[in-house]
Formats: C-alpha cells, structure tokens, sequence
C-alpha cells in the first residue's frame, strides 16, 4: 500500500517537473531568442578570429578584444538575398572589427507600433534606423538614443569627416548629436502629377498652381467621366490638407492647427478656425461637389499611386520627384501610350528645401550592449565602398551589373533576391559610392531645377516636447479624426457650422493648452537656432 | 442506437472547452478551505498526491496571469526610457486623462456596452433558436448543409469581410447603389448616415459569429436524452410544447455560462470588426465608436506604455466588476447556474 503511494507521488513529481520545464523552456526562449537564432553564423566566422584583432585595433581606437554581435533594425521588408550579403559582411566585419551584424526587417505592416515597442522594450539593439517621420526628435528627447557625441572621435573618426559639421550641428537634439545623418542630398518636396496625354488630347491647362489644376480636373471630369479626376485615400490629412499647406507656403507638416509661414518663421499663429483654413475647406468642398474627391474617399484603402499606374486616376494633388520617377517608369513598359508629367511645388511658392539632415539616419539605441563596435561598423557601411555597395545594390553580376557608369538590375525586381536599395539603405547612402538608374536622370533634371531655388528646411530640427500636454495631444488627434477629416475630405454640408463644432470640440480637448506649449517651445527653438 | 452514440461523441468534444474553463469553482474551493483555518494544514497534508497534482495549473495561472498583473503598474508612471518600471516618475492618475479630456468616455462606453448586449442577447437568442430549428429537421444531408453554410462565415476574416462591405455599399459603384439605379432610385450614401451602421455592424456581427454559437447550442440540444422526449410525445405533447417545456429550460445552463463569460470581456469590443469596417471615417465615430478603436487610435500616433495600460485597467475593471454584479445576482437566484 505505502509503495502505491510512493510511486504514485513520483510520478506526480514528474509530472510537476515536465510541467515546470515546460514553462521555464517557454520564458527561456523568449529572452534568448536572439541569441539562439545568431548562432550559425558567429560560428562559422570565429576562426578568423584573432588576426581580425589586430587590424581593428590598428583601424580604430576602440577596443575589440570580444567578439560581438550586433542587432541591426532597418524597417520595411527584407529582400530575398538578405542571408548572402549578410553573410559576405560578416566575413569582412569579423575581421575588420571582430563582430558580426545580424539585419533585422520590421516590414511595413505596423511599422510605427513594432518600432515603438523596439525601443520601449529594452530589448538590446545596437543599430536603428530613425527618421522625421519615425518621430527622432521626440524619441531623442525623451532618452530613447545614446548621445555619440563623445563616441564619434573615438569610434568612427572619418565618418565624423565625413559628415559635414553643419549636418551634425542640425541633427542635434538639445545639444547632443543622436543620430549618423545620410549626406546625400535630395528633395522629398512635392509637385502635381498628371497625365499629359490627357491633358494634350482635350487641350487642357497644364496644372501650375491649385486654380489651373482645378481646371485640369475640371476638364478631366467633363471629358472621362470614368476616370477619377485625382488619386485619394483615406489619409485626407496627409494627401489633402498637408500638400495644399504646403502650396501655401506653410514651414512644414505642422500639427495641431499651427501655422507658420516660411517667410516669417517667428510668427505663430492658429491656422484652425482662421479665414485662411476656411478658404481651404471651402476649396475642399467644391471639389467634393464637383465629384473630385469620391463620397467615401474615408473608406478607401488603396496607396496612392496605384490609380495611377493603372489608370483609374488622371492625376495626384502632390507627390516627390522620386515617386513620381518610379510610377513614370512602371507606366512607361506597361503603357507606353500613357504620359506622366510633374510640375514641382517649388516652382510655384519659389523655393524648396531638400531634406534635412534628420530625414534620413542611424542611431544607436540606449540599449544597446555594444554602442562602440556599432559605430566603428556603421562608419564601415557608410565609407568603405566594398560594405556600401554590397549592402545598396547586392553582388555585382549576380544582383546588377554597371554599364555605362548607370546601375543595371540583373533580370526583373521579381526574379532578381537583391533590387537597388533593397536593404532600404536610404541612411547609409554615401554620394561618392552611388549608382543610378538610367531612368534616374529624370529625377536628376528635377532636382537640378530645384537647386537652383533651395532654401534650407526650417522645421525639422524643431524636437517637440509633448510630455506637458500629453494626454491633450491623445485627445486631440481623435477630434481631429472625428471632425475635421471629414471638413478636410469635404464631406461636411455646412463648413462653417461644421468648423465650428470641430473648434469647439478641439478646445474642449485642451486645444489652447497644446498651442500655448507648442508656440513656446517653437520660439525657444527659432531663437536657439537664430532663425529670423 | 448508433445515431444516438455518434451523437453523444460529439457533445463531449464540444462540451470540453467549456469545462476547462470550469476548473474556477475548484479554485475557490481552496479559498473556503483556507476559511477553516485548523482544518486547512491538516487537509494539505491528508490530499498532498492531489494538492501535488494541482500545482501544475496554480503554476500555470500564477506565471502566466498573476505575476504579469505587476505590469498595471505602469498605469500609473511617467514612462521613461532611462528608468526601469519601478523608479519611473510616479504620476497618479494622470495617464487616465486623455480617456476623459475629449469628453467622449461615457459615449465610448455606452457605445462599447450597448453594442456588446446587442450581440451577446441577439446572438445568443438567434442561435438558440437556429439551433432548435435545426435540430428538430430530419433531413440529414439537409441540416449537415445548413449548418456548414451558417459556420462558413465564421472563417471569413474581418478584412476580407471589409473590401465585401465596401464594394456593396460604396457611393460610386457600390452594389447596393448600382442596384438601386437599377430601379429608377436615387443612390444612398450609406458611409455617411452614423445611424445605419449601428444595425449594419450587428448584422455582419451575426452574420459572421451565428454559425459558431448555434453549434454550442446544437450540442447542448443533442446531449438531452430522448426519454424525456419520448414520455412527454407520450402524454400528448405537441412539439412545440416539447421545445418550449424541455429544450429550453435543459439550454438555460448553458447560455448562462456563456452569458457570464461574454460579460467578462464586454468592455473589450470586436475590435477586428469595428476597425475594418469603419476605419478612419470620423463620419462614423459617433455611433460606431468603441473603447478598443479610440485607444487603438490615440496610442498609434503618440504610443505611451502608461497611457495604453490605463486603458487596459480600465476596460479590465470594468469587465470584472460587471462579471462580480452579474454572477452574485444569479447566485442569489439559483445557486446551480453561477460560475462561483
């Protein structure tokens, strides 16, 4: 009888171990899932391992004794050949800095949220991209980077070369550098895109500024009544009412209702609920009634340049060069009868910035275990042309070929593992080392001709603290959805009634409290950087 | 008599998630003995092979629902990337604010609760009925048909379901509007009447979930003995005497358990549904806004750790205390049918 229960306890014990194993392997996986998944590779390369030493201590002055690895996060989707040219650098950065780089993809699908919990987490990254529209500046702000300021001299000496002083002086957050900003210059502005065989075929006027593109959908509208005047979506904040701020001379993508002028960037005022947004939204609803803008464009789900490309759609409000190249391209080998043409805002207002230096770059994360080595690698991708190209075009013959001085991608982007910029690598452009597309010169033609108005951009340095008015600025962002999306697709009958419930509304959210800060933080900084 | 075991083999399949479920009365039964506190030791040592065997689950729950609880802590913190969880500036309710400072919480919540017993009560009683129904149909391929054809839409996913919706009722050249011209009728825009999505989203809320809850029910229906079937036919019942008199009251334990577990999570709405359907159209808000999409959207654009979890807190208080009111008043009624 005892010996019944003996055993009986013993298997329950079991039992209870298997269980708890079971759990422990569970938490267990979740903290060394990096690790686990890193091991291949730190192996196969550690036998190179200590004449790599020496070569990195004598390339820079940091120490490189231990082998590490470094986590990599760049957004968006991974090509196809990732693992080989991962494989090819971690040759070449095992023996230059005795560490390898695991490149990690967020993909595009929820990007902001996955990026966010990345630096929340406290998970150990050593290397991430950051932008304006990732929000750098308040994640700066908020300690989510590490300051290189003093790292740079010791780590990456010639990248701090590199870079010219002023692109570091104006990614400075308070003071302190956080990010490795991309030197290559160019314009992310935007300008109309229409197609021009339309426009010669009903002898329409070409769209220079909003009332000859109004006409230009006007005729549009009278003679293809089944084509959609204008590509929209959803985002009517951005498609819309961002790119007509912006033809109106607005410094940037202001939120809250702010308005600055580029000529007078000190003086602040509340572009809601002024005669000059009513205008706007009385634009806006014109177009609605004249059948520009669709009944349901809040329900749409489609990207913008779709319609485009497959001729749903005469024209966009406004895209960037760059775009507009890529789209040119497509309709040119699918539809060669179809002609794109673009007409750049900057002709228009008279002036246009390239992108500021915050646009594009790297930084290290406060989490990160190995803040030296992913500086010294980083320095690597940018300035040794064997790390650059490799990781922008992939392995040349296999991935493009050079022909004339222009990039060639070998077969088609579906069957070719490694298109051109395929790690998304817009950070780590290096000027000197890049190859372009033939089909770039037109890209080029444009951007000449916005050189020759560039003004420099004023906004983008402008970090924002919002931690005072948090919770007004969560509130905020749903009135704004709720009422003034619709004013601003122009689907509200009455916009004066209309704006007013929006105001109302957008005030009983704390929207004085909002401006107030905001306009105090927007001196303090035009005051800082001495713009007048 | 094998139609009937076949039968009986299926209930216990489908019965089985609900009684896993049920193993919360056991663990109160813990909580009185600890009561009686003399008794308590001695009988840990008399019952230690089970009390061993329950260690396992108690585990289980403690690691992967009790410990993480710590986390709700951070409703009430600045969050800070230089700090740890613990030494982040303390804040007090202030994470809560931005629930309340549009002025659109009670809307949310009403919105969030009506929609909620609108699909529990609707749901619930269509599929009892469907269920009923089908049961009491003799044809067999006929009723195997049916009820695969009501489980299908379960399957559809909420995205699919939303390019469905927006190709039937879009302005332009949605279904509904080519239809209606079809007619000689003028087109309606459907996006921008608040008041008819109300029904549209319970519908398709129906549509999609009916098949699923009617095969709950059909199991219950199945798992009745016969006898009382047979003698009530022999007393001269009619059939829908022997629906009303012995189907429904032998369904009540079951729609009471799924009712209480529904009102859990009634804080917690079909966010899938409402997000696909409705999407970025403020047109709509009004009436089809509910707590999970307005926090959905305020921390997508200004993403706060602190401010997400007091959201959290805050639909998970109200769910629990909702599932305490509900529970205690059926207890006070009939003890047999409360969960504990």
């Amino acid at each position: 009888m005892k010996k019944k229960t003996g055993s009986k306890t013993l298997v329950t014990l079991t039992t209870t171990a298997l269980a708890l194993s079971l759990l422990a392997g569970c938490g267990g996986n979740n903290s060394n899932g990096n690790k686990g998944s890193a091991g291949p590779e730190g192996e196969s390369n550690s036998a190179v391992k200590t004449d790599g030493n020496a070569a990195a201590a004598a390339d820079t002055g940091i120490d490189t004794s231990k082998k590490v690895e470094l986590q990599f996060y760049m957004l968006g989707d991974a090509p196809k050949d990732l693992p080989v040219i991962q494989d090819e650098i971690n040759k070449m950065a095992q023996e230059d800095l005795n560490a390898t780089v695991k490149f990690n993809y967020t993909s595009w699908t929820d990007w902001d949220q996955k990026y966010k919990l990345l630096l929340s987490s406290g998970q150990a990254i050593d290397l991430i991209f950051t932008a304006d529209w990732t929000q750098y500046q308040s994640y700066a702000k908020r300690g989510a980077f590490l300051a290189i300021d003093d790292l740079l001299p010791k780590a990456a000496p010639e990248l701090q070369k590199f870079v010219p002083e002023t692109m570091w002086e104006d990614v400075k957050v308070d003071g302190k550098i956080y990010t490795v900003p991309a030197t290559y210059k160019e314009y992310v502005t935007n300008g109309f895109v229409y197609r021009e065989d339309l426009r010669k075929k009903y002898n329409l006027p070409a769209p220079t500024d909003l009332a000859s593109y109004e006409a230009y959908m006007d005729g549009i509208a009278k003679n293809e009544p089944d084509l959609m005047p204008m590509s929209l979506n959803s985002d009517v904040g951005n498609n819309l009412h961002y790119i007509y701020t912006e033809l109106n001379k607005m410094v940037g993508a202001l939120p809250y209702g702010m308005g600055v002028k580029y000529e007078s960037p000190t003086t602040v005022y509340s572009y809601w609920g002024s005669d000059e947004q009513k205008e706007e939204l009385k634009t806006m609803k014109r177009w609605a009634d004249k059948g520009f803008i669709p009944k349901n464009v809040l329900n749409i789900k489609d990207t913008m340049q779709d319609p485009i490309t497959s001729g749903k759609a005469a024209s966009m409000f406004g895209d960037n060069p760059t775009r507009y190249n890529d789209m040119k391209m497509k309709i040119s080998t699918t539809h060669p009868d179809w002609e794109l043409a673009y007409y750049p805002f900057g002709k228009t207002t008279g002036y246009a910035t390239p992108v500021h230096p915050i646009h594009n770059g790297f930084a290290i994360p406060k989490s990160s275990k190995n803040p030296e080595r992913a500086l010294a690698f980083y320095q690597k991708l940018v300035l040794d042309k064997r790390y650059n190209q490799l990781t922008q075009y992939g392995i040349e013959g296999k991935n493009y070929t050079v022909e004339d001085g222009y990039y060639k991608l070998v077969g088609t982007s579906t069957s070719n593992g490694f298109t051109r910029e395929g790690m998304n690598g817009w950070a780590w452009r290096n000027p000197e080392f890049m190859l372009f597309d033939k089909g770039f010169d037109g890209v080029k033609a444009i951007f000449e001709e916005l050189d020759k108005i560039q003004k420099p951009d004023l906004f983008l340095g402008f970090a924002e603290d919002y931690t005072s008015y948090q919770a007004e600025k969560a509130a905020l962002e749903q009135v704004e959805k709720q009422y003034l999306f619709p004013l601003e697709a122009g689907l509200v009958a009455d916009v004066d009634k209309g704006l007013e419930t929006f105001m109302q509304k957008a005030k009983q959210a704390g929207l004085d409290k909002i401006q107030a800060e905001w306009t105090k933080q927007w001196n303090a900084y035009t005051a800082e950087k001495g713009i007048k | 008599m094998r139609h009937r075991k076949r039968k009986t083999g299926t209930v216990l399949a489908i019965e089985l998630p609900i009684k896993g479920a049920g193993q919360l009365p056991s663990e109160t039964g813990a909580r009185t003995e600890k009561k009686r506190k003399k008794g308590f030791l001695h009988e840990l040592v008399h019952n230690r092979v089970l009390f061993l065997m329950l260690l396992p689950t108690l585990l289980f729950f403690l690691v992967n629902s009790y410990f993480p609880m710590v986390g709700v802590y951070y409703a009430f913190t600045q969050f800070d990337f230089n700090s740890g969880m613990f030494d982040a500036p303390f804040v007090g309710l202030k994470n809560f604010e931005f629930l309340w400072k549009s002025g659109t919480l009670v809307k949310l919540t009403l919105n969030t609760i009506g929609y909620n017993l609108a699909f529990i009560l609707l749901g619930n009683v269509l599929a009892i009925v469907c269920a009923i129904l089908l049961s009491e149909l003799r044809v067999k391929w006929f009723k195997k048909l049916t009820q695969s054809i009501m489980f299908l839409p379960y399957f559809v996913s909420f995205v699919i379901l939303s390019v469905i919706v927006y190709n039937v009722f879009n302005y332009d050249n949605g279904f509904l509007n080519t239809l209606l011209a079809q007619f000689g009728a003028g087109p309606v825009d459907v996006y921008n009447k608040p008041v008819v999505w109300i029904f549209l989203i319970i519908v398709f809320y129906l549509w999609k979930n009916l098949g699923y809850s009617m095969v709950i029910y059909l199991a219950s229906i199945t798992g009745i003995s016969d006898e009382y079937y047979e003698a009530a036919k022999i007393d001269g019942a009619h059939i829908f005497q022997r629906i009303w008199y012995i189907t429904v009251p032998m369904l009540k334990s079951t729609f009471i358990v799924l009712l209480l577990f529904s009102l859990g999570s009634i804080m917690k709405g079909q966010f899938d549904l409402f997000y696909q359907l409705i999407g970025n159209n403020g047109v709509l808000y009004n009436t089809t806004d509910i707590l999970d999409t307005y926090v959905f959207r305020s921390l997508k654009v200004t993403f706060d750790i602190g401010m997400a979890t007091a959201a959290g807190l805050y639909q998970s208080l109200f769910g629990f205390i909702l599932i305490m009111t509900v529970n205690y008043i059926i207890r006070k009624i009939n003890d047999d049918y409360a969960l504990f």
